[in-house]
């Protein structure tokens, strides 16, 4: 529990003197009480590895891969938590890197494409769940079903040191390898020809998605984790002028929608997932047509001169 | 204007021998021999499946040959020492996904990565980077996005982007694909310039035989074998071409079995005669 203690220690002086600042009558408690802290805290790790991540999910087509492992590691938590598991996340996170490296290995060798690859693991794996926890379940079923939708109280301080460890790496490993990442989506021949080890770091970027989808099933659950993977990134791709605009911009409005999603849903008592989810969907459309609005003005206004 | 060290002139930089590459099962390319010299302009023709993008894709080390081999500087396209050394221009290098925004200057600067440059920090790239937009000619658009310039400007982009790895050799697969008529010239004089200027060998591959006809010096013409491989001036026409493929000469236009014809742009179509070969 180091790491998590250290992050909970620094951060949460600073969280208890923003409190009062903090608008609503139920989301200040998430800047007091550790026990609200920590979910707080992950959300915006969460939130700035996944638009980090997701900018560069969108150039490479693989929108849905978010969605596909976290079907996957939905299975892998209902069986580790049927065997009695403590710790479900780092077992989930062993079954997706393989899910991930599979899926990679499917598309490279075009045996099929990805998003065909991607959707018989997420139905195959979402089916083996649902069956073992009916099966033999018993008990576990209603802590299974939390995973589906998300529920912030699942964050506790074992999963929150895999977190934040998982959101550290992916993060540091994203910066180190931006330019590496970004020509093999590009143009993955040319970075071979560059001499860049375009196997090994497909393998490695497999390894980073699975670890930023398993480390935000808690909170936005299995359902809903493409919403923080795809939205903010789509949203930042609508209003940049160039690539490196558009990871810091992602990254930004997955904060926002975080911050605002967990605001509403303690203010009108819904969940977490569902209420980020709907946040980021409104942002992207809200973007789209102002951006269209604007669009078409600006061209009527030329067209006037 | 040289940018980092300038290759001696009548080096042997690339040298094929008795190169065979099987596709899926064909043999595309078979028993050919093939040396160019520092500083040369090339242009190979030939029709749709005679092996051009074959060779550069062989050349460049992502293809292997059947028999035969390749020897870039002396090495094999895939050791250490060529790293860096052949820059490529692919076919369709102007198709950047419209969603992606990504500026002329990311784009190029994604050419100066190297195995060695992985996890180095890397200085004067940005120097170097802006230099190679200077001589390619974008200074207006380096902060421009790439899905916002014509197709002419995106295959100078993509030139620079196979220059920035100090490349001596630039294997370029049909440049022209997607280029107006009058950035076609213009991006050839670039070409020719970096020839004569910087001394870099340029290995072209097109189905444009007008526009590279006025610049290269030296043609050669592949389908399955090397058919011509000489000085620009004296490639045949094309119906001695078809003599030279060993095919009836037909006429544009004539009759229905005719397998060349030449348009108003003066780009050769050749209809694959693959049954022919087999008979």
């Amino acid at each position: 529990m180091v790491v998590g203690d250290l992050v909970i220690e620094i951060l949460g002086p600073f969280l208890e003197f923003l409190e009062p600042l903090i608008p609503g009558e139920w989301f200040p408690l998430y800047f007091v009480k550790p026990y609200f802290q920590r979910p707080l805290i992950a959300a915006i790790f969460v939130s700035m590895v996944a638009g980090f991540l997701g900018s560069f999910l969108l150039i490479r087509n693989l929108a849905l891969i978010g969605d596909g492992l976290a079907h996957v590691s939905f299975g892998a938590i209902a069986i580790g938590l049927i065997v009695g598991m403590i710790d479900p996340l780092y077992w989930a996170f062993a079954i997706c890197v393989v899910a991930a490296i599979l899926i990679d290995y499917l598309q490279t060798k075009q045996l099929l494409s990805g998003d065909t690859a991607i959707a018989i693991f997420l139905t195959g794996m979402l089916g083996l769940g649902v069956i073992a926890t009916r099966i033999w379940g018993g008990g576990t079923l209603s802590s299974v079903e939390g995973y589906l939708w998300g529920n912030l109280n699942l964050i506790d301080s074992d999963s929150f040191e895999f977190i934040i460890i998982a959101c550290l790496a992916s993060y540091i490993s994203l910066v180190v390898l931006y330019q590496s990442l970004l020509l093999i989506s590009i143009d993955p021949i040319a970075a071979r020809i560059q001499g860049l080890p375009v196997r090994f770091i497909s393998l490695y970027w497999s390894i980073l998605t699975a670890a930023v989808v398993v480390s935000m099933v808690q909170f936005v659950g299995v359902l809903l984790v493409t919403a923080l993977i795809v939205t903010p990134a789509a949203i930042a791709q609508l209003l940049s002028r160039s690539f490196l605009m558009c990871v810091i911009l992602s990254q930004i409005l997955g904060v926002i929608t975080v911050l605002l999603g967990l605001y509403y849903s303690a203010e009108l008592s819904t969940d977490s997932g569902a209420m980020i989810a709907l946040v980021s969907a409104t942002m992207f459309v809200i973007v789209a047509v102002s951006k269209s609005i604007f669009t078409r003005f600006k061209a009527s206004d030329n067209n006037s001169n | 204007m040289g940018i980092d060290f300038v290759p001696v002139c009548g080096e042997e930089i690339l040298s094929v021998s008795k190169l065979s590459v099987n596709r899926s099962g064909n043999e595309v390319i078979s028993d050919i021999n093939l040396t160019i010299t520092c500083g040369e302009f090339i242009g190979i023709v030939g029709p749709n499946g005679g092996g051009k993008s074959t060779l550069i894709l062989t050349i460049l080390g992502v293809l292997k040959p059947r028999t035969g081999n390749i020897k870039i500087y002396d090495h094999a396209p895939t050791s250490n020492l060529t790293l860096g050394k052949v820059g490529w221009v692919p076919q369709a290098a102007t198709n950047i996904p419209q969603n992606l925004q990504i500026t002329v200057k990311e784009f190029i600067q994604l050419g100066t990565l190297t195995r060695k440059s992985l996890f180095q920090l890397r200085k004067n790239v940005r120097e170097k980077v802006l230099k190679i937009i200077e001589t390619i000619g974008l200074e207006e658009y380096t902060n421009t996005r790439m899905a916002n310039l014509s197709g002419g400007q995106r295959q100078r982009a993509a030139i620079g982007k196979a220059l920035a790895s100090n490349a001596d050799l630039l294997l370029m697969d049909e440049p022209m694909v997607g280029v107006d008529r009058e950035s076609r010239n213009s991006i050839m004089r670039l070409l020719d310039d970096l020839c004569h200027e910087q001394n870099k060998t340029i290995v072209m591959v097109s189905h444009d035989l007008a526009s590279i006809k006025r610049t290269v010096h030296r043609m050669v013409y592949l389908e399955q074998k090397i058919r011509y491989d000489g000085p620009t001036n004296t490639f045949p026409d094309l119906s001695d071409l078809a003599e030279l493929r060993g095919i009836e000469a037909t006429h544009p236009g004539k009759g229905s079995n005719q397998n060349s014809k030449v348009d108003s742009d003066g780009i050769i179509t050749i209809i694959i005669p693959n049954k022919l070969e087999g008979e």
